[in-house]
């Protein structure tokens, strides 16, 4: 049986304001090494924002986040900060690339900050993009690469820093259907291959019909928990 | 790769970077020719005091410098000729001038004015000062003449005179009795400084010996190898004199002339502060429209792991290099600038009145000051790291999910 990665239990985020919003509301969630899970949901539904607390971005008003058995709910914010940074892989809706970096220096960047050394960033960034299909694009900037292409870099990215899981927040929201296609085949590989863990945030469903456990949100609670 | 980062950003904006840029560079380029010319101004201004009136410094009884009265003399012509050895002995001592000095009266047939008499040695004064460089009509003491005197034009334009005119002088002797004497214009100067010109008359010592009998010095100007190192060469020769005598560096002697040296410096330091300042608030602005316009890149950053400190110090850096490339190139701007200047001067001529009136020239030929580059340099790093500041703080509040959806 595979280990969990990822443990939630009875988590609980509240928004304060004039009408406090419960944005998720009582979840119990595991999620074991080597799945590639889709949280969907409508917009408002809460699944960002339990995305957003599984990365550590956000913290939950109750509950305890446990991820590769630590409870990151208990850490500061600058021991969560190094945290993501060796355990966890982000994919945004948006790309999100430094536009004046390369596609290499935007993948090896993120080991520069673990101080890796050159020549190990250098190689690891071009064996990435090479997995993700982006062979002879390397010294490409951001602007020079299509929607697609762009999101594939974040994709070798999130991976660059060999994380535990990845979280990815609609990655395909900005693609059209084949680059859409080209980046789920990408992740899939990556996912049977490398054994690598993927959540992802979503309301796509060309994305929900390639995932293998589906978790249904609404109203900031587990509607369903399906495994294909 | 945060150094290329930093300079890759730098150029995301093209526009506003180099208005930024520029902004800097014409800044740090106005504040160094202001520099150069202040500098030229005033050191013109000191030269030409030193030179033609002043000298290094000046060697005076305490008493004299109690009451400038004509009692009041350095000692007998033993005294003085021993001092004047004494003084000749340090090395960079390259001259002395004896004077008599003494307050008194000068009379036209048609006006009167107090003015203060110098009696000099007519070719130690050649040796030692410029003052005969400055003479406009006739000559400084050249003819034998008894009795010649050469006054400031100011003065003679004040009293009505002109050249081989009469005037007579009054003033006191050295045991206080009135000596009248009569003296004919011989020569006529103009300083940079239309103050001295109205006040001061010169007569040779040996008429002044005639006229009273008696042979009063009351000071000792004194000439060194240079400028530099005017206050601690004082220093060392005032531990040579003998009780009761002290010596003066020009900027003691002439408190508004050291004053406006001060001055200049304090002002100077000032002057590139406001400059310093107005480009602060620009590269402040140009940080935060920037740290604005990346908010999504740097929450996208926060959020795969960049720690506060390596996010501050990248926008550190980012604004530093805006000084880096900003500050040499007005630098060099500068100094280009000053060199031309130098060459051509400015024409001040409008204002040659007023320019006289502060013993400066109407022309003026700026100076590069080598230590003010570096003051600048530093400046330049300091303001760059101060506006770094808020915009880093201000990056480091963001909060990573709420900037990677742009909010």
């Amino acid at each position: 049986m595979s280990k969990p990665v990822i443990k939630v239990k009875d988590l609980h985020k509240v928004y304060d304001g004039a009408v406090p919003v419960k944005a998720v509301n009582g979840i119990d969630l595991t999620i074991t090494e080597g799945e590639f899970t889709a949280l969907k949901g409508p917009s408002g539904c809460g699944k960002t924002t339990l995305l957003n607390m599984l990365g550590g971005l956000d913290a939950p008003t109750s509950g305890a986040i446990e991820v590769g058995g630590v409870d990151i709910t208990k850490l500061s914010q600058n021991e969560l900060i190094d945290f993501r940074l060796r355990n966890i892989g982000f994919v945004f809706q948006a790309y999100n690339l430094i536009p004046v970096l390369s596609a290499t220096e935007n993948v090896s960047f993120i080991m520069l900050l673990q101080n890796r050394s050159k020549e190990e960033r250098e190689q690891r960034a071009r064996q990435l993009l090479q997995s993700v299909g982006l062979t002879g694009k390397e010294d490409k900037r951001p602007g020079q690469l299509s929607g697609g292409q762009q999101q594939r870099v974040a994709v070798a990215r999130a991976l660059a820093s060999k994380p535990q899981f990845v979280l990815a927040d609609e990655p395909t929201a900005n693609l059209d259907s084949e680059s859409t296609a080209n980046l789920l085949d990408i992740m899939l590989k990556l996912n049977k291959e490398e054994g690598m863990t993927f959540v992802f945030a979503t309301h796509d469903d060309r994305v929900i019909s390639k995932a293998r456990r589906v978790v249904a949100v609404s109203d900031g609670k587990i509607v369903s928990d399906t495994t294909k | 790769m945060i150094l290329k980062i930093a300079w890759r950003n730098i150029w995301r904006s093209k526009v506003r970077s180099f208005i930024v840029l520029t902004s800097i560079a014409i800044g740090i380029w106005a504040g160094l020719l202001i520099i150069g010319f202040s500098f030229g101004m005033n050191n013109e201004r000191t030269a030409a005091a030193i030179g033609s009136t002043l000298g290094h410094s000046q060697v005076h009884s305490e008493a004299f410098l109690e009451e400038p009265t004509s009692a009041a003399t350095i000692g007998d012509a033993e005294v003085v000729a021993a001092l004047q050895d004494s003084l000749l002995s340090a090395p960079y001592v390259t001259g002395v001038s004896v004077r008599g000095v003494m307050m008194g009266m000068v009379s036209a047939p048609k006006s009167a004015r107090g003015a203060r008499m110098i009696a000099v040695d007519p070719e130690s004064e050649r040796e030692n000062s410029t003052l005969p460089s400055t003479i406009i009509e006739g000559d400084f003491f050249e003819s034998k003449t008894r009795n010649s005197v050469v006054i400031g034009a100011q003065l003679a334009e004040k009293l009505g005179v002109g050249l081989r005119k009469k005037v007579v002088l009054t003033f006191q002797d050295g045991e206080g009795n009135i000596s009248r004497a009569s003296f004919r214009i011989t020569g006529i100067y103009r300083t940079l400084n239309s103050t001295w010109d109205e006040l001061n008359i010169y007569i040779k010592r040996s008429d002044l010996k005639k006229t009273i009998g008696k042979d009063l010095v009351h000071e000792l100007m004194v000439r060194y190898d240079e400028t530099e190192g005017t206050e601690e060469k004082t220093a060392e020769l005032a531990q040579m004199l003998p009780q009761g005598l002290h010596i003066l560096s020009w900027k003691r002697n002439s408190p508004e002339l050291g004053y406006a040296d001060d001055m200049m410096g304090i002002m100077l330091v000032l002057v590139l502060g406001i400059i310093m300042m107005a480009l602060l608030f620009g590269i402040v602005n140009n940080m935060l429209m920037a740290i604005l316009e990346r908010r999504r890149e740097l929450g996208m950053l926060m959020a795969v792991g960049m720690n506060k400190r390596k996010l501050f110090v990248m926008i550190l850096v980012e604004t530093l290099m805006l000084g880096f490339v900003g500050g040499p190139i007005g630098i060099i701007l500068g100094d280009l600038s000053t060199r031309v200047m130098m060459g051509i001067g400015i024409d001040l001529t409008s204002k040659k009145e007023g320019l006289a009136n502060l013993g400066v020239q109407s022309v003026i030929y700026p100076e590069i000051v080598p230590e003010y580059y570096i003051i600048v340099a530093i400046m330049v790093v300091l303001t760059a790291l101060i506006a770094a500041l808020y915009p880093a703080f201000k990056a480091l509040k963001l909060n990573p999910v709420q900037a990677i959806r742009g909010e």
